[in-house]
């Protein structure tokens, strides 16, 4: 079914004029080819063209962007049901949700936290993604005001939830231009709500129980003109939700029913039930996730689960193999070695830190594997050790020549200090017990 | 339109019985099938016992034992029998697995003590039991045969069986009865070798549970979750020797920085948050028993799972 990127390319206009985003018309076919970008960014393609590339080319689910600036967030364009087929690639956006029956204190407060709290993990600072604001006063006024307030505070994704056409309007008058995304349209509303929809050029979730509603719906909205859509499943339970979300999933992916190729919206308001939501919607092909605001503890672990789920199951995330510095470290300084994989590295700079003695890390290149992985995969090893001290002129940065190797890797401690001639010493298994270790040891050493 | 959650899948996840009620031959009050499954973890329609069960461990040396569960536990961590009879009664775990850390003292030598605690811990709870024998090979032997003759009849589940040593477990697995968790490090290859392996000395596919080695949420879970994925799917496509339930133990998670380092008034909340996540995320991947450490953890899970369980009539979608 699909097309090779030649037979798309004689379809293309062959202006090379660079609005679709791509250098040449050539660039932009082999990017068709490969489903990662959609026929409607080329202005110039006659109808027939486009009803032969359609369905065929565009990604099977289509990429939609929340919000404009630093913060704005795209989801979609996904490829599989099964991270390990090839991986996940757009996060889904975790949302906290405000009322406009709170308090504007309350609402700042929400708003204040998703602006400004990071958690740093592995390098990587996490976030969540936007603010939610739910109409649940019925008023216009109270959901104008309560969208004003997270407004002046913040520059940051918005979905905007009402069953009011005048409260969209007044909230879009102010907010509008920031492309928040409106929920939601339904059978009876859908007309109205894709004007306004279009009128803001704002991505719209289609709201709808059943996904043969739900299939008939997004054609609707197609027909009036709406091209950036996301889907609200209605589920009654979280079962629901799985059955819906993997059934939708599978129906996009294999191109079975390209109406349903539009990313997944799951709010996890359930009483008692958040995190369990939270957790299936980020394994679960969610896309958009909106909840209350998450205690300190179900944010962190919400966060690294997203973290581990959504990196590539072929790359672990790496650091570059080098010579690396821990404070200001002089020619007397510990040089420690250790592996390339983020996680490692990063666990142990953090002792490293704290234990304020400044020293050298050499990073090895065990193709992101940890110690333990890496000794028990071959990969770790004296030549490995010796090549990268070599490569990486450590001989010339210290007046010693004294490696502290990680405790699991103490079975090779022989084979290095032949390798190399450098005396190995064998450090602490746990990364915890760094600090103590070099004040004790590299000290009693230096004497 | 209907749509189908099958994908086509032919195989079966074998069944295997854990716990034996006294009309099975034990003593226990309730026994359970797991396994069974048809397609991906929740989406069978009709299967009563496709929901994940929740096992509680605990140890009979809690000097190995997390501080967090000290603490909260308090004096029932000094006595397994207790410890076994609140998992039940206050807790609500659908399991106890019992981890015999007095082995692991240096130069362990009394077996004897082992058999009295499986023996009392059985006598003062209902619930099927999983036995995690010695960490040290030259006692394995005796302690495996001592768990599984103390046991005999109860359908324990002895664990952990790996490729370097398997032996000792298989035979004390076979001679009472008992069935076997059977564990290779995040990979679906050694996970089926393993298993050849102990089909090979006799051990029946419907007495191995899979464990795949599950890493701590943010410490190596993402490679976990894909491999119980994986496993499962292989079950589902028609290989019988991955065909088996699929236990997983975040074991470290109580010892990971974020835990480690929270709040001590706040630790409690983030052990269980970091077991509840990892548990939810595990048992939509494909595994059958989700093993934690925090008390709290477990109604969190169990409820969790009867919503997740809780279908949609697919039929009626329409
Ligand atoms: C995730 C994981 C994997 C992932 C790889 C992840 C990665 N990027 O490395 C995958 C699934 C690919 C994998 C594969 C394998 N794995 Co593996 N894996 C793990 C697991 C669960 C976690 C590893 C991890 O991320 N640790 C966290 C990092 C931060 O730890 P670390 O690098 O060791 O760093 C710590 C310390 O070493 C210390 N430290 C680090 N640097 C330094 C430096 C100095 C100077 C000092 C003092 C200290 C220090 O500080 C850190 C924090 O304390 C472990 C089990 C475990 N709990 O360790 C098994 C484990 C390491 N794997 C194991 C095995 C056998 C394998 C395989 C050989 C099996 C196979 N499938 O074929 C393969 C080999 C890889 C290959 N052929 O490609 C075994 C190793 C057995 C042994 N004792 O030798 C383990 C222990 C599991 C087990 N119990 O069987 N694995
Ligand atoms: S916009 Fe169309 S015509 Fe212009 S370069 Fe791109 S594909 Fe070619």
């Amino acid at each position: 079914m699909a097309l090779k990127a030649l037979d798309i390319y004689k379809l293309l206009p062959k202006k090379n004029c660079k609005e679709c985003g791509d250098p040449t018309c050539l660039t932009f076919a082999m990017k068709l080819a490969s489903g990662k970008a959609d026929i409607d960014l080329c202005p110039y393609l006659d109808e027939s063209a486009k009803s032969v590339l359609g369905a065929t080319t565009r990604p099977p689910i289509r990429l939609i962007k929340l919000g404009v600036g630093e913060r704005s967030f795209s989801v979609g364009e996904e490829f599989v049901l099964y991270r390990h087929d090839k991986t996940f690639y757009h996060p889904p956006g975790i949302l906290f949700k405000v009322f406009d029956t709170q308090s504007s204190e309350e609402i700042t407060q929400v708003t204040k936290r998703v602006r400004d709290e990071v958690f740093t993990r592995v390098g990587t600072d996490l976030r969540f993604n936007g603010i939610a604001i739910e109409n649940s006063s019925g008023t216009v006024e109270a959901f104008a005001r309560a969208v004003a307030t997270v407004e002046e505070n913040a520059d940051l994704p918005l979905v905007l939830i009402s069953k009011d056409l005048e409260a969209f309007n007044a909230a879009l008058i102010q907010v509008g231009s920031y492309r928040p995304l409106i929920h939601s349209a339904t059978k009876e509303n859908f007309r109205e709500m894709c004007a306004l929809a279009k009128k803001h050029s704002c991505p719209l979730v289609v709201k709808a129980n059943g996904l043969d509603n739900l299939i008939g719906l997004v054609k609707s909205c197609g027909e009036e003109g709406v091209k950036k859509m996301v889907m609200d499943l209605c589920p009654q339970s979280l079962g629901d939700y799985l059955s819906l979300s993997t059934a939708v999933r599978q129906l996009a992916i294999t191109r079975a029913v390209p109406d349903l190729g539009y990313p997944v919206f799951f709010d996890a308001t359930h009483p008692n039930l958040q995190d369990a939501a939270i957790a299936l919607g980020i394994v679960k092909y969610a896309s958009v996730i909106i909840t209350p605001p998450l205690s300190e503890e179900s944010a962190k672990a919400a966060h690294t689960l997203r973290q581990n789920i959504y990196t590539d199951p072929q790359k672990p995330i790496q650091m570059n193999p080098g010579l690396y510095r821990v404070g200001i470290p002089g020619k007397d300084a510990p040089v420690l070695m250790t592996v390339n994989f983020s996680l490692t590295f990063f666990t142990l700079e953090g002792y490293l830190e704290s234990s304020k003695i400044p020293c050298f890390l050499l990073i090895v290149d065990t193709e992101g594997l940890s110690v333990l992985t890496a000794v028990a995969a071959g990969k770790l090893n004296e030549t490995l050790v010796r090549d990268s001290l070599k490569k990486f002129e450590v001989e010339r940065e210290v007046s010693h020549k004294k490696l502290i190797i990680p405790g699991y890797a103490s079975p090779l401690s022989g084979r290095i200090e032949e390798a190399t001639g450098w005396k190995v010493l064998v450090g602490p298994r746990d990364a915890a017990e760094i600090g103590e270790y070099l004040h004790e040891e590299w000290n009693k050493l230096k004497k | 339109m209907g749509y189908d959650l099958k994908f086509g899948w032919t195989g079966t996840v074998g069944r295997i019985t854990l716990g034996a009620t006294v009309a099975e031959g034990g003593t226990r009050k309730t026994s359970y099938q797991i396994g069974g499954g048809t397609t991906l973890p929740f989406l069978d329609n009709n299967l009563s016992s496709s929901m994940p069960l929740v096992a509680l461990e605990i140890c009979d040396n809690p000097e190995y034992w997390s501080p967090i569960i000290r603490r909260f536990c308090g004096d029932l961590v000094n006595s397994a029998d207790d410890w076994a009879k609140t998992a039940e009664t206050a807790y609500g775990a659908d399991l106890i697995r019992l981890y015999l850390t007095s082995t692991r003292q240096r130069n362990f030598s009394d077996i004897s003590s082992v058999g009295k605690t499986v023996e009392s811990v059985l006598s003062k709870t209902g619930l099927p039991l999983i036995i995690e024998g010695s960490n040290e090979p030259r006692i394995d032997s005796e302690i495996f045969q001592k768990c599984g003759e103390s046991g005999e009849g109860e359908k324990l589940l002895l664990g952990t069986a790996e490729a370097s040593r398997y032996r000792s477990i298989a035979a004390a697995a076979l001679a009472y009865n008992h069935s076997l968790i059977a564990q290779s490090p995040i990979d679906v290859n050694l996970a089926k070798q393993l298993n050849i392996l102990l089909k090979e000395i006799g051990v029946q596919r419907d007495h191995i549970i899979i464990d795949p080695y599950t890493g701590a949420l943010g410490y190596g879970f993402e490679y976990s979750y894909s491999a119980i994925e994986r496993i499962r799917f292989s079950a589902l496509k028609g290989d019988s020797d991955l065909a088996m339930p699929i236990i997983c133990s975040a074991i470290d998670s109580l010892n990971i920085k974020e835990v480690r380092e929270a709040d001590q008034a706040r630790q409690d909340e983030m052990a269980v948050q970091w077991e509840f996540y990892t548990g939810i995320a595990a048992a939509v991947a494909g595994a059958e028993i989700i093993c934690v450490r925090h008390p709290k953890t477990i109604g969190m899970l169990k409820s969790a799972f009867a919503s997740i369980n809780k279908k949609i009539d697919l039929t009626g979608v329409k």
